[in-house]
């Protein structure tokens, strides 16, 4: 593509069919996953927070770009491997940073998990550790949403592994009796921790799944920002106005292991060579660069930038405390029921 | 005799009553090809093959439900639950099926299954990944709970399980894997379900107490040693059905109980073996029976300090001692 004159840029800018200030603000959530959770896989392997780190690299697209557009009293549903659309959502990296080394700042007080995310202020449910939970969950925020009569949507994240459970089923079947205003996005990873798509189920389109439940399903290029956007972004416009329910299987890869304590041998060198080559940042990168919307300047510009606000949220995450002992006896309850304490 | 670790002993008796039993198999998320998140079933599947060693999709309820009824048709299956956090969708299958199969069929049909449930904090697991939910089973007569605190009674009791005609929740601590070495006999061996063991007699005060914990108990027990308090030190092993008989010969004769458990204090084990000695041997007592437990809220926080406070330990045990020996 003769890509640098403007009006080439033009032209191409109205096939992508969607505006260059869209392009630029998913490209630009895009990056910031990619830098955040690249920085996070380094500062686990520094010993610098406890636990494990579950790394989406690789797979940005497909929680970048059903998020973008979203309201802020929408919901979205993640599992554990979402930071993209933590990050989409507008959680401030400083929250999700506290998340992640289980500081007293945190969310949740660093009570739950490095890699649950959630916070009330932009709608974003913390999941709970059994997967597929959230999609339950997500479900039945939906039907309130429906009996409030609030023209409000979910947004609800699982991988193909977690497709395999009972509740997932029970999940999508009442949202298709129901029609209710929930967008199911399937993150197609190829594997479930140590388990290949093909053990996971016996069919190789997991958006096939949608038909026994009565509505839409389809299965896209979990890769390409373009093309998951704005199927999300169709299917959100339909749920929002009463349309139903969509499944959307995005077929994506995970570049590293289930979490960084995983060696990930299980899988073929030359799989993820191919998947490398299907960058889904590069890809949009190649894309705005095309378009004449980025330039190596203007990305390096952005690189300094994301960097430093991250380089902020980290330093101070790194001096804030953990709770003391003792928060681990808040919230059980109400104020009204405390909790007994036992002294030994 | 060979030294060999918790997660050893676990892989030895697999691999023994595979070979011994073709009835024998394995059922559980990433314990094929991966060799189990923990490596219990490493070099299994090489062995007998994906028919025996089966990767199942993330279904705890096929994986508990599809046990039950291999097990009716003849097979002998050892699911495996990769964090007792997740077993909470097999539970309608646990409950309903597996714990009631004899009793409502009239002993028609066994339930012959042995589910290995790996669980327990003090690993940094956060709250989804540290869980022990052994009283939610010991509740539920119909079912057999064990819990290994030593290789050598992981081994035993693994095996005794998979013989046994009856369904087993087979409990192994996470924490134990690889930090219990011991010398175990390279000969075949069970340890018997239901029989606790006195570890370590003493007059002064009877400390009861299983799996990981069993380990913080006999911490306290050498300490208190130095203060010259006698403590007599049993392992539980079997939670369902418990040994009243060694429980309640050991209080006779220390007249006094603490009991430790890492699960929070409402509901547990613990609280049942109370209750049975204030019912059954009250006038023995010179002293409150005492728990010392993990704290009452919903689950083990992920931070550090807050994993800790939750946990007993040895000092919380030498003072919770030292307290019914002062009463
Ligand atoms: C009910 C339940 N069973 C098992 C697990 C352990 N586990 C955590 S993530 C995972 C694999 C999930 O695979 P998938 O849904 O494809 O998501 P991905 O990790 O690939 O993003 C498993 C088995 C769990 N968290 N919950």
């Amino acid at each position: 593509m003769p890509a640098n004159t403007k009006s080439a840029g033009k032209t191409a800018l109205a096939e992508t069919g969607l505006s260059e200030q869209t392009l630029m603000g998913l490209y630009t959530n895009l990056l910031k996953t990619r830098l955040l959770d690249e920085r996070f896989r380094k500062l686990f392997r520094q010993g610098r927070f406890a636990g494990t780190y579950f790394s989406a690299v690789g797979q940005e697209a497909t929680t970048v770009g059903p998020t973008y557009g979203l309201r802020d009293d929408d919901i979205i549903a993640p599992s554990h491997r979402e930071i993209g659309a933590n990050v989409t959502k507008g959680v401030p990296i400083e929250i999700i940073a506290a998340q992640v080394y289980a500081r007293g700042n945190s969310p949740d007080k660093g009570k739950s998990h490095p890699c649950h995310y959630g916070w009330r202020p932009k709608g974003v449910i913390t999941p709970a550790s059994t997967v597929a939970g959230q999609t339950i969950i997500g479900t039945g925020c939906a039907m309130a949403f429906r009996i409030q009569k609030k023209d409000n949507v979910v947004v609800a994240f699982f991988g193909e592994g977690s497709t395999a459970r009972g509740g997932w089923h029970e999940a999508l079947n009442y949202a298709g009796i129901y029609k209710l205003p929930i967008v199911y996005v399937c993150q197609n990873n190829l594997w479930a921790e140590s388990v290949p798509a093909t053990l996971a189920a016996g069919i190789t389109d997991f958006a096939d799944r949608a038909k026994a439940y009565g509505f839409p399903g389809v299965t896209i290029d979990g890769n390409d920002i373009v093309t998951v956007h704005k199927t999300a972004a169709d299917a959100i416009a339909k749920a929002r106005s009463g349309g139903g329910p969509t499944l959307i299987e995005c077929k994506t890869y995970r570049w590293y292991g289930h979490s960084e304590i995983d060696p990930a041998d299980y899988r073929a060198q030359e799989e993820l060579e191919a998947w490398k080559k299907k960058d889904p940042v590069l890809r949009a990168e190649k894309l705005l660069t095309d378009l004449g919307l980025l330039t190596t300047e203007k990305r390096e510009a952005m690189v300094e930038q994301i960097s430093a606000e991250i380089d902020a949220a980290i330093d101070s995450v790194d001096k804030a405390p953990y709770s003391a002992p003792e928060e681990a006896y808040n919230d059980v309850y109400s104020a009204q029921f405390p909790v007994r304490r036992d002294e030994y | 005799m060979k030294k060999v670790t918790y997660i050893e002993a676990i892989t030895q008796a697999l691999d023994e009553e595979m070979a011994r039993d073709e009835r024998v198999f394995l059922i559980g998320e990433d314990i094929g090809l991966y060799g189990g998140v923990f490596k219990a079933t490493k070099g299994l599947m090489d062995k007998y093959g994906a028919e025996r060693v089966i990767d199942s999709p993330i279904s705890e309820v096929y994986i508990a439900g599809g046990s039950v009824g291999a097990a009716m048709v003849g097979m002998k299956p050892v699911p495996e639950i990769q964090f007792a956090d997740f077993i909470t969708p097999s539970m309608d299958q646990i409950i309903q099926q597996m714990a009631k199969l004899r009793y409502r069929t009239a002993g028609q049909w066994t339930c012959p299954v042995t589910m290995r449930v790996c669980c327990g904090a003090d690993v940094g697991g956060g709250l989804y990944h540290s869980q022990i939910n052994e009283q939610w089973f010991v509740s539920q007569p119909g079912l057999i709970v064990v819990m290994p605190a030593t290789p050598y009674d992981a081994k035993g009791l693994l095996k005794a399980a998979i013989r046994g005609e009856d369904p087993v929740i087979y409990f192994e601590h996470k924490r134990l894997y690889r930090w219990i070495k011991e010398e175990i006999p390279e000969d075949d061996f069970t340890v018997p379900i239901g029989k606790a063991a006195v570890r370590k007699k003493g007059n002064d005060i009877t400390i009861v107490s299983y799996g990981l914990m069993y380990h913080r108990a006999a911490e306290a027990v050498t300490a208190l040693e130095k203060d010259g308090i006698s403590a007599e030190l049993i392992d539980m092993r079997t939670l369902l059905p418990w040994d009243r008989e060694t429980i309640f010969e050991s209080v006779k004769k220390t007249s006094r109980a603490v009991l430790v458990q890492e699960s929070s204090k409402t509901g547990g084990v613990m609280g049942e073996v109370g209750a049975a000695i204030a019912e059954e041997i009250f006038d023995y007592l010179d002293a409150p029976v005492t728990r010392v437990c993990g704290i009452d809220v919903p689950a083990v926080p992920f931070a550090p300090p807050m994993e800790h406070f939750f946990l007993p330990n040895a000092d919380k045990i030498s003072r919770a001692v030292k307290k019914v020996l002062e009463y």
